[in-house]
């Protein structure tokens, strides 16, 4: 290399026959010239339509648009849930680098606990989830906040927030939404597709980290219908009020009030106690405290209330009229092997009496004249068995039992209320048969819909039905009256000023995991005023009370009523000068006993209490809480222990013991083990 | 050697080739980095074009033999900046393979390219006419070449190093070899493969699993190969206009105007505007060839078929990278991609050819 150029260069002969070696060069570089060519070809002439649209979707995404959602208000237009738009924080917890550090981050900038954070997004993760909602009611200053920090894993969407101005005031029947927007109770569950509208769709190109670059609109959203409800918040906050004053009162487990007119079905106040704000998001794994709408969700032996029903087919299928004269039984009868006894013993009553005082004996007595056939009859002609169609979800068609069901005691227990369960919806539904002069009309809560910018358009129902004779209701009408005057078993319920219909009902409370009644009642109140010409029935259960009907739910069923007639202007029936019979001493006592005193042979079995709250799957029943052992209670072993032990272990699991003797237990019967009839004692003898 | 006669004898076809594939790629980079952090690209690139244009003036004026007397202080220095740039150089996706020189980044391996270019045709001239090369001179021309490539890959720039390889093949193949060398190369080469697969970065080895199997890791190596492919197939037969191209402005591509500008030009011109740009790199190397043939004496022949062989290198591999028929190499696209090092060294290389052509009239 280190010579001199040549100066004598070489001829350029050689060099054709070079040119002719790279030639070879020149054929390789052609054939992979060509193959690329050919490739090109494929890709961008043959291929095209794949390619462009495999660019396609990797450039765009559709995006809902959310509709905002209808708003609810009461009969007088008031608004019960608003929607309004929001900015809502949402972080992808498997794009950040260090969910320690990110939590912090959000909890300094959103104000929100750090740990809780934390926590989620680390569940969000294990469960793989690029999705997670941070704050749903972030304000624009903390929003701005977290754009400016310019996180690729926080995405900042609109979302719809929903308020309830009234916080608990009619919880029940509105109900309210997930953190999604889809209503998960009441009339926002139940009317969710028509208050949602339809979701809008955006195509939106993106970039390669899949941020907005352009949209465009590929469907406008349509905005939710507006939902007016029947409710009169005004008596709807009376009808709260007085329920939970109720429940307090008497130490009961809950409570309800319907309160209904009777005409047009239109429910001006449900009222259940415990309750809950609607504006309280539920935390997953929180309790379900007081978010159960027992009126339309849990059926319950009616007790005394029932003998509406016995009466009145008696009217309408027997030769009984109100002055028929029925033998009590100075307050017992033996129906098969089985006694029923009256807790306040009576000799011979009119039928009008029967109902009045309430008796048991009475009511049997006219049951087994209407015979089972006649009573099922009715008992369907009232609407129980079936769920009224009221728009909440989860409704219990309650039970009642086909006639091949029917043991040989049960035209001992039918008539006074036992062996057939009813909601609070369904008590109003029948009271309003009678107070409306024997048409059977449906209970609704939403009074019309109306779609963005067009009418209020009422929701089709049910024609009323007639089915019972007029003059029947009006017989009726007159006997409940009887109940609310002194010498009947609810004059509590009486409201000043107007006259008032009414019935009483005590059930015991049957315990399914002891499978035995015990003492506490359902204490129900169904009336409704004035009686002349009923402008609104009240059903008022409280459950679990020690106390009888009137007792417990006559009073609210007064206020509610009396705040329901004067909220409907209905002119006073009664001059003024009668006074309010005072609580505490009119009545002698004993004489609102009207106790369905049972130890029925056949009561409901827990498969049929099952039944009774419907099928959940046909509208994704609300979760009910219900005694879970449904076992037969078995005799336990007490053999060996002494009387304290054995009034712990018999207290401990419900078994009644009759124990003689001293010392230690030496003989049980039944035998440790064995199955216990309802009722039925364990006797145990003590020896030293 | 007599000098330069005529001025006006200037290749001015080559020149106007070569100016409307600036001219295209001046107006892809503008296009594809349209309102980017690299806006500006374009406009540095028409800086790049008119300085090289210069330099081409240059070298055009400079006998190229007077260079070939000068390939070993040359050689000499190609070694030593190279090693200079290990040294110095600035680091970048993990690199070295610039220097910085009174505020630009120069990348030495493309200039060193033209060094090869003299250097095997200085030796391959210097042996006998019409002999055929004997073990000794193949080992030696391999070991010279072989030096600075080495270099190169360790930087690490494999693409720019196999571009060295063309030069030399093409160069001996020229000179005349035993077809019983040929053979026996080609085999030591097929035995060398496999073990110099083990040589390879990482990153080098993801390349080209990537290149068999794409899918194996779309988000990761397989990305760009993918996603090019998917700019050129979206680009369809007329192509979707200038600034409208999806995948370059989305950011499918990344860093479109450089090795990849080819998907952006293909996505945006469509298989129209390709068949287009392919045509123009043809005629740009059929002149080169033409120039070759018309040279007066053999290093003019060698200086010309090596430059044009490694321009048809580069297209190919570069095309055949964008359409998913070649590994992600790291070659780019010549005169079009956005880059004054590689722009540079072509309009250095043209100047050669330039000046081989001005002195094919021997007297």
């Amino acid at each position: 290399m280190g010579r001199a150029i040549k100066m004598e260069t070489p001829p350029l002969a050689p060099l054709s026959k070079s040119v002719q070696r790279v030639a070879i060069l020149g054929l390789i570089f052609f054939v992979w010239a060509l193959a690329i060519a050919l490739r090109l070809l494929q890709l961008q002439v043959f291929q095209h339509d794949k390619y462009r649209h495999l660019a396609d979707i990797q450039q765009e995404k559709l995006d809902h648009i959310q509709a905002p959602r209808g708003a609810i208000f009461d009969r007088n237009g008031n608004y019960l849930a608003i929607s309004s738009e929001v900015p809502i924080v949402t972080v992808n917890p498997l794009r950040m680098p260090d969910k320690d550090t990110a939590a912090g981050l959000l909890a300094s900038v959103l104000h929100l606990d750090k740990q809780e954070i934390f926590s989620d997004l680390v569940s969000a993760a294990a469960r793989h989830r690029g999705y997670l909602i941070v704050d749903s009611d972030a304000s624009q200053a903390e929003v701005d906040a977290i754009r400016k920090l310019n996180l690729d894993w926080v995405d900042i969407r609109k979302g719809t927030a929903r308020s309830y101005p009234n916080g608990q005031l009619a919880a029940h029947v509105i109900g309210n939404v997930n953190a999604e927007g889809v209503g998960i109770a009441g009339v926002e569950r139940k009317l969710d597709k028509d208050l949602r509208g339809t979701a809008g769709l955006a195509r939106i190109t993106t970039d390669v980290h899949r941020q907005g670059y352009d949209s465009e609109i590929e469907k406008a959203p349509v905005v939710g219908k507006n939902v007016t409800l029947t409710i009169d918040s005004r008596l709807q906050f009376i009808a709260e009020r007085e329920i939970a004053e109720a429940v307090t009162r008497e130490h009961a487990e809950r409570g309800s009030i319907v309160a209904m007119n009777p005409y047009t079905g239109d429910v001006l106040a449900l009222a259940n106690y415990p309750t809950y704000d609607l504006n309280e998001k539920m935390k997953p794994g929180s309790r379900f405290y007081g978010r159960e709408d027992y009126a339309v969700v849990a059926p319950f032996e009616p007790g005394s209330v029932f003998k509406v029903v016995t009466l009145t087919a008696a009217l309408e299928t027997t030769n009984i009229r109100p002055s028929t004269l029925i033998d009590c039984g100075n307050g017992s009868i033996r129906i098969a092997n089985r006694i029923v006894h009256d807790s306040h013993p009576h000799g011979i009553l009119s039928a009008a009496d029967v109902l009045a005082k309430s008796s048991n004996v009475g009511a049997i007595r006219i049951g087994m004249a209407v015979g089972n056939a006649n009573l099922l009859k009715y008992i369907h002609l009232f609407g129980f068995g079936h769920r009224t169609g009221i728009e909440l979800p989860a409704e219990a068609p309650g039970l009642v039992r086909p006639l091949s069901r029917w043991g040989p005691t049960s035209i001992g227990s039918v008539p006074m209320g036992q062996e057939v369960s009813v909601t609070s919806v369904q008590l109003a539904e029948a009271g309003s048969v009678i107070a409306n002069g024997g048409f059977l009309v449906r209970p609704r809560v939403v009074l019309s819909e109306q779609e963005p910018g067009g009418q209020k358009i009422e929701r089709a129902r049910p024609k009323p039905v007639r089915v019972l004779k007029p003059q029947t209701a009006f017989t009726m009408h007159q006997l409940m009256e009887r109940v609310t005057l002194p010498g009947g078993t609810g004059p509590r319920a009486h409201v000043l000023g107007y006259t008032t219909a009414g019935k009483t009902g005590t059930a015991q409370i049957f315990d399914t995991a002891h499978h035995l009644y015990t003492h506490r009642y359902n204490a129900s109140f169904l009336g409704f005023a004035p009686v002349a010409n009923p402008a609104i029935v009240v059903v008022v259960t409280v459950s679990g009370t020690t106390a009888f009907g009137a007792t417990a739910s006559g009073p609210a069923f007064k206020n509610v009523m009396s705040e329901a007639l004067r909220l409907m202007g209905v002119p006073r029936d009664l001059p003024d000068e009668i006074k309010e019979p005072p609580d505490n001493k009119v009545q002698p006592k004993g004489q609102e006993d009207d106790l369905a005193i049972a130890d029925a042979a056949n009561p409901l079995t827990p498969e049929e209490l099952q039944r009774a709250l419907g099928d959940p799957s046909d509208d994704g029943a609300i979760q009910v809480v219900r005694a879970q052992n449904v076992v037969a209670p078995q005799a336990p072993d007490f053999i060996g222990k002494t009387i304290k032990g054995v009034m712990e272990e018999a207290t401990a699991k419900g078994v009644q013991v009759d124990m003689k003797g001293r010392g230690l237990a030496r003989a049980q019967r039944p035998e440790p083990g064995a199955a216990l009839l309802p009722g039925e004692h364990v006797r145990v003898l003590f020896m030293r | 050697m007599g000098a330069p006669r005529i001025a006006r004898t200037t290749d001015w076809y080559l020149l106007a080739i070569t100016l409307v594939i600036c001219s295209l790629g001046v107006l892809q980079i503008y296009s594809a980095t349209h309102a980017t952090k690299w806006e500006d690209a374009w406009w540095k690139q028409v800086v790049f074009v008119a300085g090289g244009l210069i330099l081409m003036w240059v070298v055009t004026q400079i006998d190229y033999h007077a260079l070939l007397g000068q390939v070993v202080p040359m050689y000499a220095l190609s070694i030593a900046l190279l090693l200079v740039t290990m040294v110095v150089g600035n680091k970048v996706f993990g690199s070295t393979r610039w220097i910085r020189v009174a505020g630009f980044t120069l990348q030495v391996s493309e200039f060193v390219k033209i060094v090869i270019i003299l250097l095997v045709a200085r030796f391959l001239s210097d042996l006998k006419a019409g002999q055929k090369l004997e073990w000794r001179d193949l080992a030696k021309l391999c070991a010279l070449v072989g030096v600075p490539m080495l270099l190169v890959m360790k930087e690490p720039d494999l693409g720019t190093s196999l571009t060295y390889i063309p030069i030399l093949v093409c160069g001996i193949l020229m000179a005349g070899l035993r077809w019983k060398y040929l053979l026996i190369v080609a085999a030591a080469l097929l035995i060398c493969l496999p073990i110099g697969y083990h040589f390879l970065k990482p990153y080098q080895k993801d390349r080209l699993a990537s290149f068999v199997d794409p899918e194996r890791d779309p988000k990761g190596t397989g990305f760009q190969v993918i996603q090019s492919r998917i700019a050129v197939g979206n680009g369809g037969m007329w192509g979707r206009g200038v600034t409208q191209g999806s995948q370059t402005h989305l950011g499918f591509l990344p860093v479109p105007q450089t090795d990849f500008i080819f998907s952006s030009f293909a996505e945006e011109h469509g298989f129209v505007g390709v068949v287009v740009a392919l045509v123009l790199y043809f005629l740009l190397i059929m002149q080169i060839v033409q120039n070759a043939q018309t040279a007066g004496d053999r290093e003019g022949v060698y200086i010309c078929m090596g430059i044009g062989a490694l321009v048809l290198f580069h297209v190919l591999v570069n095309v055949g990278m964008v359409v998913g028929r070649m590994p992600v190499a790291g070659i780019p696209l010549p005169l079009m991609s956005s880059g004054g090092s590689n722009v540079l060294s072509m309009f250095l290389m043209l100047g050669l050819v330039n000046s081989v052509r001005l002195r094919r009239l021997v007297s």
